[in-house]
């Protein structure tokens, strides 16, 4: 069981934590072995190497930033379209009668059905057609505007997400609730503000969440919707096509962190306010309580935490990566100067070899060395590029 | 303020199904009225059109002289207790009760003040932050009361609010509603299948059954001079006895059944011709086990078959020779024990307490 278990995790976060890790290796590429220096460049500035290329870092990208930035906006625009619409359909979900009730909440489900690709398109076919019409102007610039059309298409499926998690809340409310308020005199309009709005808030901020998470990290419908403009997971697509740079364990890495924390705090609020609520409970019952038996304090011992084996892992791997470094000073500037160095003295002298090596045209045309045979083996020859840091 | 709430030709239909059909009742202003029914006879219903989440498909509901047909339930002077009660969870006790206060625009003080003071009156002062799932059921109950009385309605109409509460608990609360309804005057309808409930509160009473209206009357009335078999055997319990009116003399008939003639009362409403189909009636308190020197009008001829002890009364099963069945009751107070399953034994009754009746079908059937 307990194996499993690990397994199972080690399957779901390996690949996370590998990336997590490479994020801190100052080498060009991600990886962890060879392991050249203990690093946060690519957090910051990334590297300008010796030949003038920058190689960006999470903080110096302007194309990741103006990524984040448009996913910011999308997002922000999709959850404002996407919790009312899909609240309003919920409702109205409860409001029809039982024959129609089945084809409205299939049809209301159906744009989760649709493969993203095609929302994407047909909204920019759409969009592209209603902007024509109008010769120059605002609604051509909007239906060209990718932002814009993003906002659509991902509120088109996103809405029914938000539509699911309304539905689930209202299958549980009373509506009496609603008779009562309408009696004691309250307009349809302070029913739905004073009664309903509060008891689905839960829901609403869910959804909104929802609605935000998987604004951000929509990409097959985005892609096509965006048109000229980028987001952040077009963006990161486009870099993986040119070669994966650890910038991008860099910002996984962020991501990650951001996730977790926001976990972390929201469970250990909601937590409190169980603890606030079962307290009240608790009093209460005290209160009713004829005679004390209930009132003797339950002490808890202390209990160990059941992810505690999982957590002395990441300690003891931790610190063992750590004394590594450490021992062979594999951090710092130092470090980097030295690693730099190194790379480009081999860059040297392997430029030295291959231009010793160079065939002069008697050899080229089948001298000594065998001619062209020799050519095809180039790769072949293990010592060629064995010492060679790669095209930097 | 109270209000007379009258139901004139009211019907309700859902399809071709009367949930309610001709109802004509008019309750007057400060008057503790209740609609007692078997489930699904159209009380609730009723109910709901006098509060206005139900339109009559015919008739007309008045309250206080006034036509209500197309005024909304936010709009009526009434105020309606759920049988769930309804109370608002994610409120505190005070917000409930002054709900109605806040959607009219009142001020924060002034709901403060009269959630205080409604909360005197059903003895839960200091209790107005607690939230709903902290109090007791009966607590909650009273507040259901405070919140629909806060805005001084007319009418208060209640659907069985007291049916989710323990025994004790109802009978306590049955004086409590009593008592607010005497202090605050105004006009309640209550909606009920239990007769003890309706009985006990109301000062009249209508009996329903499959949307129509059996009998309106006082308690007392009602439960003596019933107007049909099915109030007959709905209020309290009743022993049918099957027979033909073989002779009449004055207000009483006599019944001639398989078992023997009798002599019972018939209704002023309800008279009978020689040679009706009919019901006699007799309740299990009123048949007795004569002593020397009683002379009943009736006697019967029975079988015990079996008993069981209630604590104030001692209830006995019993067979006639045609195989009727029949029950009858003695105080605890006098001595049984002589009586056990087998004896027979010879019943008396007066024909004033018995009532005739022409056959129709019973609530026990």
């Amino acid at each position: 069981m307990g194996i499993y278990i690990f397994i199972f995790f080690a399957y779901l976060f390996g690949p996370l934590i590998i990336m997590s890790i490479t994020a801190f290796n100052s080498a060009e590429f991600p990886s962890i072995t060879p392991w050249e220096c203990f690093s946060f460049r690519w957090f910051n500035e990334g590297k300008i190497a010796y030949d003038g290329q920058h190689l960006a870092g999470l903080l110096s990208d302007w194309r990741l930033h103006d990524g984040i930035i448009s996913s910011l906006i999308i997002g922000a625009g999709v959850v404002t379209l996407s919790v009312p619409i899909g609240m309003a359909a919920a409702i109205v979900l409860t409001q029809v009668r039982s024959q129609l009730r089945d084809i409205y909440y299939s049809i209301s489900i159906m744009p989760v059905l649709f493969p993203g690709v095609i929302i994407g398109i047909s909204t920019v076919v759409l969009w592209d057609r209603i902007a024509g019409l109008g010769g120059e102007g605002f609604i051509a610039d909007i239906g060209r505007n990718g932002i814009f059309l993003t906002i659509l298409a991902q509120t088109c499926f996103i809405s029914t997400y938000c539509f699911l998690i309304f539905v689930a809340r209202l299958q549980r409310f009373d509506q009496t609730q609603e008779e009562a308020a309408l009696d004691l005199g309250a307009s349809q309009t302070q029913v739905f503000f004073k009664i309903l709005v509060p008891y689905l808030s839960p829901a609403i901020a869910s959804a909104a969440v929802i609605a935000f998470l998987f604004s951000f990290e929509n990409y097959n419908t985005t892609v096509f919707s965006i048109l000229s403009d980028q987001t952040l997971t077009t963006v990161i697509a486009s870099k993986v096509r040119l070669g994966i740079s650890p910038a991008l364990s860099a910002l996984a890495l962020t991501i990650i962190a951001l996730t977790i924390i926001a976990a972390v705090t929201y469970e250990v609020l909601r937590r409190r306010a169980e603890k606030r609520y079962a307290e009240s409970q608790e009093k209460f019952v005290k209160e009713k309580a004829a005679d004390n038996r209930i009132n003797e304090k339950y002490k808890a011992g202390f209990r160990i935490p059941k992810g505690i084996t999982a957590i002395l892992l990441i300690v003891v791997f931790a610190t063992y990566g750590a004394t590594q470094i450490v021992k062979n000073d594999l951090y710092g500037q130092s470090c980097i100067d030295a690693a730099d160095k190194e790379k480009k003295s081999k860059f040297l002298e392997q430029l030295q070899t291959l231009e010793s090596n160079e065939l002069t045209d008697e050899e080229l045309s089948g001298g000594s060395l065998g001619g062209n045979q020799d050519y095809g083996d180039i790769f072949g020859d293990p010592s060629l590029f064995q010492d060679f840091g790669g095209f930097d | 303020m109270s209000a007379d709430v009258e139901l004139s030709d009211v019907s309700v239909t859902f399809g071709s199904f009367y949930a309610a059909k001709n109802v004509n009742v008019k309750v007057n202003g400060g008057e503790f009225f209740s609609f007692l029914g078997p489930s699904g006879c159209g009380k609730t219903t009723l109910l709901r059109a006098i509060s206005g989440f139900q339109e009559p498909s015919e008739g007309k509901v008045l309250i206080d002289n006034k036509d209500m047909s197309g005024i909304g339930p936010n709009k009526r002077p009434t105020a309606l207790i759920f049988q769930n009660l309804a109370l608002f969870p994610l409120m505190s006790v005070s917000e409930n009760i002054a709900f109605s206060l806040e959607v009219r625009g009142v001020s924060k003080e002034e709901r403060k003040k009269r959630a205080d003071e409604l909360l005197e009156l059903i003895a839960l002062e200091g209790q107005g932050d607690k939230k709903v799932h902290q109090l007791s059921g009966g607590q909650k109950q009273r507040v259901a009361i405070a919140r629909a009385l806060a805005v001084e309605p007319k009418v208060l109409l209640l659907d069985e609010p007291l049916s989710a509460l323990d025994l004790k608990l109802r009978q306590r609360m049955r004086t409590e509603l009593r008592e607010i309804q005497k202090r605050v005057n105004i006009t309640f309808i209550y909606i009920t299948h239990d007769q003890g409930e309706a009985l006990t509160m109301s000062d009249r009473i209508a009996v329903m059954n499959e949307g129509e209206l059996e009998q309106i009357g006082k308690c007392d009335e009602v439960y003596n001079n019933p107007l049909t078999p099915f109030v007959a055997t709905f209020v309290g319990e009743n022993n049918p006895l099957y027979g033909k009116v073989t002779g009449i003399e004055g207000d009483k008939a006599k019944i001639e059944t398989a078992d023997g003639q009798y002599l019972a009362t018939m209704n002023e409403s309800k008279k009978l011709n020689i040679g009706d189909e009919s019901i006699a009636f007799v309740r299990p308190e009123s048949l007795f086990i004569p002593r020397d020197g009683d002379n009943f009008d009736n006697k019967i001829d029975v079988n015990i078959e079996s008993f069981e002890f209630e604590g104030n009364l001692k209830n006995f099963y019993a067979s006639l020779k045609s195989g009727a069945k029949i029950k009858f009751s003695v105080p605890n107070a006098i001595d049984t024990s002589s009586i056990t399953s087998g004896s027979s034994i010879v019943l008396g009754f007066e024909s004033s307490k018995s009532v005739i009746l022409p056959k129709a079908s019973l609530a026990i059937d």
